[in-house]
């Protein structure tokens, strides 16, 4: 059963990172944008980890984020967002959202496997 | 017996004599005295004049410092009053103060409630890329469309040709069909200007709409992120205001 | 209404980010000569990649030129062939245009960035139906045979004005910032 959660409208980035985290020994499923995040999230209940990006068409990032602890009521699951932007205020409204943690695109695997891996256990 | 006579009457002149003197020096004593018992009256008098007038001056200046001190009181009085006065138009700024802050922290609570409201707009948004999508696709269709009208006049415009070569095969016979295939391959080459216009119109068509949309979808995520700011600016003068609320 | 320095800022500013996101690794070459308009319009790309970044006072795009070819698959699809090319380069022109966005961030705090578009390459003369206040095309070669394009395009409701210096050294990207 999938223990993480890879989002993101691109292709690219979901076989780079789900394919780094699988080459790792973890367990991943993906989802091409919000709305198919919380689908994905609702249907496997043993997801510990969801990492998303922050625009994505049909639902973006942060306001997946926010249904997950409001709709799907799911104050366990660690949510960290993989994106380009940056502000401040995204951040801001991260944190509110309950994001446990932001990363600024490129990935780089190789720095957050440790993280990634305690994040989903 | 004379001798007793005379030895008596000087005896009773001696006696008198004593007894005027007595008279005399008592009267002269009381005389003196009373002129005595007068400087020391006038004496005493004296004193007593300059008693009452330094009493007199001790009074007015008693009597001047009291009403100093009246005038004082009065003015402490009416500084009292006017004091009384501020402290009660400070009271009241104050209630009033309380009041607007009362306001401003409804204020701000509406605020927030809106900001959040508002970043929900996304919603709006998110509608819009679908038919953004969905516009795009048809583009799509339409470019689809044309290809295949282009092709189709490529075809014509060599099934015309050919016919023109089958009509000066023919000769004379064949003229009148020379002419009908002529036209055809001007129609065909008109087909084929206008299909190549309506490409580069499509061309035009889906670069203006990805871009305006890419532009809504690029502001909408700008007016959430101000919106989210104007959010945090509002909760920290909220809970500043309820803070202060002693 | 772009002044002189906003362009030649927001010229530095794609240099920069080009420099760092669109190469696959950061040790590999990265030319980029500016082109003229007549060399612009020459040689048409046959995909372009469009995104936006939109601010009050002004509208900016980004377009990645592309072709479809051996050289570009190999180096950006690499054993993966069974993957989209033009998704490959959404994603990098994604990168680009995000750096592009940090740094313009710090002069327009109410920014916001569109998800990439791909597009048929006859579309980028049109972009001057749009009215630009600014724009300039490059030719971007990467590693040994890979040839990309690219064009920026303002275009500016009121006047914008601002100097910018990108600071080579900063590079804090791909860290995990736990909250």
């Amino acid at each position: 059963m999938a223990k993480v959660l890879v989002v993101d409208d691109s292709s690219t980035v979901r076989d780079e990172v789900a394919g780094f985290l699988r080459k790792n020994g973890l367990d991943v499923d993906t989802a091409v944008d919000g709305k198919d995040g919380l689908a994905k999230l609702k249907a496997s209940p043993g997801i510990r980890l969801v990492v998303s990006d922050v625009n994505m068409p049909n639902m973006d990032g942060l306001t997946m984020a926010e249904k997950i602890r409001g709709e799907l009521a799911n104050a366990s699951v660690n949510i960290i967002m993989l994106t380009t932007e940056s502000s401040p205020a995204m951040k801001e409204r991260g944190k509110a959202a309950g994001v446990k943690g932001w990363i600024v695109k490129p990935f780089k695997g190789d720095a957050v496997l440790d993280t990634f891996r305690r994040l989903a256990s | 017996m004379v001798d007793q006579y005379v030895i008596a009457a000087a005896l009773a002149g001696v006696a008198w004599g004593a007894l005027a003197g007595l008279f005399v020096h008592r009267w002269w004593y009381r005389r003196r005295a009373a002129a005595q018992q007068q400087t020391a009256l006038d004496s005493q008098n004296t004193v007593l004049a300059l008693a009452e007038a330094r009493h007199a001056a001790e009074v007015r200046q008693h009597e001047q410092q009291a009403r100093e001190l009246h005038a004082l009181v009065d003015t402490l009085r009416s500084d009292l009053a006017q004091q009384s006065v501020s402290a009660d138009e400070a009271r009241e700024a104050l209630n009033a103060l309380h009041l607007q802050k009362d306001e401003w922290l409804q204020q701000a609570t509406r605020l927030s409630t809106e900001a959040g409201r508002l970043r929900h707009l996304s919603a709006t948004f998110e509608r819009w890329h679908e038919q953004m999508i969905s516009l795009m696709a048809q583009n799509h269709d339409m470019h689809a469309k044309n290809n295949e009208l282009s092709s189709i006049v490529r075809h014509v415009l060599i099934v015309s040709l050919n016919a023109s070569i089958e009509a000066a095969r023919a000769g004379a016979a064949g003229r009148g069909f020379s002419i009908v295939a002529s036209e055809v391959r001007a129609l065909a080459a008109r087909s084929q200007e206008l299909s190549k216009s309506y490409h580069d119109s499509l061309n035009r068509n889906d670069l203006i709409t990805t871009a305006t949309f890419q532009d809504i979808q690029a502001g909408g995520k700008m007016i959430a992120a101000s919106l989210a700011s104007v959010e945090a600016l509002a909760g920290q003068i909220q809970s500043r205001l309820e803070q202060a609320k002693t | 209404m772009i002044s002189q320095q906003a362009k030649e800022s927001i010229e530095r500013i794609f240099l920069h980010s080009a420099r760092t996101r669109l190469p696959g690794n950061s040790s590999d070459a990265c030319e980029i000569t500016a082109l003229d308009a007549q060399q612009a319009n020459t040689a048409l790309a046959s995909h372009i990649v469009v995104l936006t970044i939109s601010s009050i006072a002004f509208r900016f795009l980004l377009v990645l030129h592309f072709n479809d070819d051996e050289a570009t698959r190999d180096y950006y699809l690499r054993d993966a062939e069974e993957r989209s090319l033009a998704e490959a380069l959404m994603e990098v022109g994604n990168l680009c245009c995000g750096a592009i966005n940090q740094q313009l961030v710090e002069f327009f705090p109410d920014l916001g960035m569109s998800t990439p578009y791909q597009l048929n390459g006859a579309c980028l003369p049109h972009l001057t139906e749009l009215k630009p206040g600014y724009l300039a095309t490059f030719r971007v070669s990467i590693g040994a045979n890979v040839q990309l394009g690219a064009t920026l395009c303002m275009c500016a409701s009121s006047p914008v004005d601002f100097v910018a210096y990108v600071n080579e050294a900063e590079e804090s990207t791909g860290e995990l910032e736990l909250f």
